[in-house]
């Protein structure tokens, strides 16, 4: 082993002794090792790729479950996308400046507007007025049902009054009408009356019902709003309530 | 076809995958010898040496398509070399049972445990005050000493300025001059 002259003297101006010391390669390499080392470098690699391949294979081979079942959907999914973002690009391409102002708001909210929003809603609702509508149960329904139930009856008693051939032929149910001779009297006959009689006597004589009769009286201005009825569902029962209160004073 | 020699187109030739193979054999052939003896002079046991080029190599091969061409091979393939050397010692400490003080070091034993050592040789004596020395200082003696290498390229391989790197070498020799005046 040669040594040159610049680590020779530089040696030397560090340690003379060892400068002085010739310098031999103690250690040896195997006969051939540098013929053969890069053939066994290169074989070496190759294997290790080849293990990497087969071992990406296995990863391949090995889809997740169902993987399969929902691929034709994620494509369909993937190419819609990609059409709408086509469909964007296009648009974009044949009207540049109003795809640059499509996504720029020009309107304003007050400050805070949207954190109230819910809140003020919320109040609207509770404090809305109950919506007006007619109660078929109410006492007035009684009352008008009972008037034209009277009147039917009066109508028929005169006619068979009128008509002395069949005097001694009344029927039991006029007979019972002759007691409700004052008004008190009336309320009295009509309050005993179920539900069930009215009902059926309106199914059997409901042609006779008038509807101008049944509204005129009812104050339109006071009838709730069609969206009341989808903001709250208790407006009807709110409304036939008031008008209940209203009718018992 | 002869292989270029050239490290530039080596380079060119490993990029290209029908000679991918070809130049890397060449890269090898190249500096596979100052590479082992690199190696070796760190880890001393020969089997050891060849474990730590094979697998620097490698790791070349792998990192040889993202190699920054602004720099040397010669200076990549170094510091490369040098890393895996300190990392297998490292291991090789990791790994070791006994606990050995500072001047009896397994390396030393390695160099002991040698069919050719003679402990009465000044150059098998310089060996052991070579080993005597950390890790840092003996690299940097062995670069200069055997390698007879710059100090403007040690600094790039090592990563160290060349006035610390001429001052550790001076440090590295005057305890190698008093392991052996001592032994």
């Amino acid at each position: 082993m040669n040594q040159s002259n610049e680590i020779i003297k530089e040696l030397q101006g560090i340690s003379p002794m060892l400068a002085q010391v010739q310098k031999v390669n103690v250690f040896e390499a195997p006969d051939g090792y540098f013929n053969t080392l890069a053939e066994k470098v290169i074989t070496r690699i190759l294997l290790e790729e080849k293990d990497s391949f087969n071992f990406n294979k296995k990863e391949i081979q090995q889809v997740p479950e169902g993987y399969f079942d929902s691929l034709s959907d994620a494509i369909l999914s993937k190419i819609k996308k990609e059409e709408a973002e086509n469909k964007e690009e296009d648009f974009q391409k044949s009207f540049p400046v109003l795809h640059s102002l499509k996504d720029k708001n020009v309107f304003t909210v007050p400050e805070n507007y949207f954190e109230g929003v819910s809140h003020q809603v919320i109040n609207k609702i509770k404090s809305h007025q109950p919506a007006k509508v007619i109660l078929m149960n109410t006492k007035w329904w009684k009352y008008a049902a009972a008037a034209i139930i009277i009147g039917v009856i009066a109508i028929g008693s005169l006619q068979l009054f009128n008509n002395s051939r069949d005097r001694d032929q009344i029927p039991s149910y006029v007979e019972s009408s002759f007691q409700y001779k004052t008004p008190e009297q009336v309320d009295e006959g009509i309050a005993s009356l179920s539900d069930d009689e009215i009902i059926k006597y309106l199914e059997k004589y409901g042609s006779i019902m008038d509807n101008d009769l049944l509204i005129k009286d009812v104050d339109v201005k006071e009838l709730p709003a069609t969206e009341d009825y989808l903001i709250d569902e208790n407006t009807l029962n709110n409304y036939l309530e008031k008008i209940d209160n209203q009718s018992n004073k | 076809m002869n292989l270029p020699q050239n490290d530039q187109e080596l380079l060119e030739s490993f990029k290209n995958p029908a000679t991918k193979e070809q130049a890397f054999t060449g890269i090898i052939k190249k500096y596979q010898e100052k590479l082992y003896w690199h190696i070796r002079r760190m880890v001393i046991d020969h089997e050891d040496a060849n474990d730590v080029l094979q697998n620097m190599f490698i790791k070349v091969w792998k990192g040889l398509e993202n190699f920054r061409e602004d720099s040397q091979l010669y200076t990549w393939l170094y510091r490369i070399a040098t890393n895996e050397s300190l990392t297998f010692l490292t291991q090789q400490k990791k790994r070791s049972t006994f606990s050995l003080s500072d001047d009896e070091n397994g390396l030393s034993n390695k160099l002991k445990s040698d069919t050719h050592f003679d402990a009465n040789k000044l150059e098998w004596k310089l060996q052991l005050g070579i080993q005597s020395l950390p890790e840092k200082q003996r690299l940097v003696f062995n670069l200069r000493y055997y390698d007879e290498m710059p100090y403007g390229e040690m600094s790039k391989i090592l990563e160290t300025s060349e006035g610390a790197l001429k001052a550790s070498y001076h440090h590295a020799a005057k305890k190698i001059e008093e392991f052996i005046l001592n032994h």
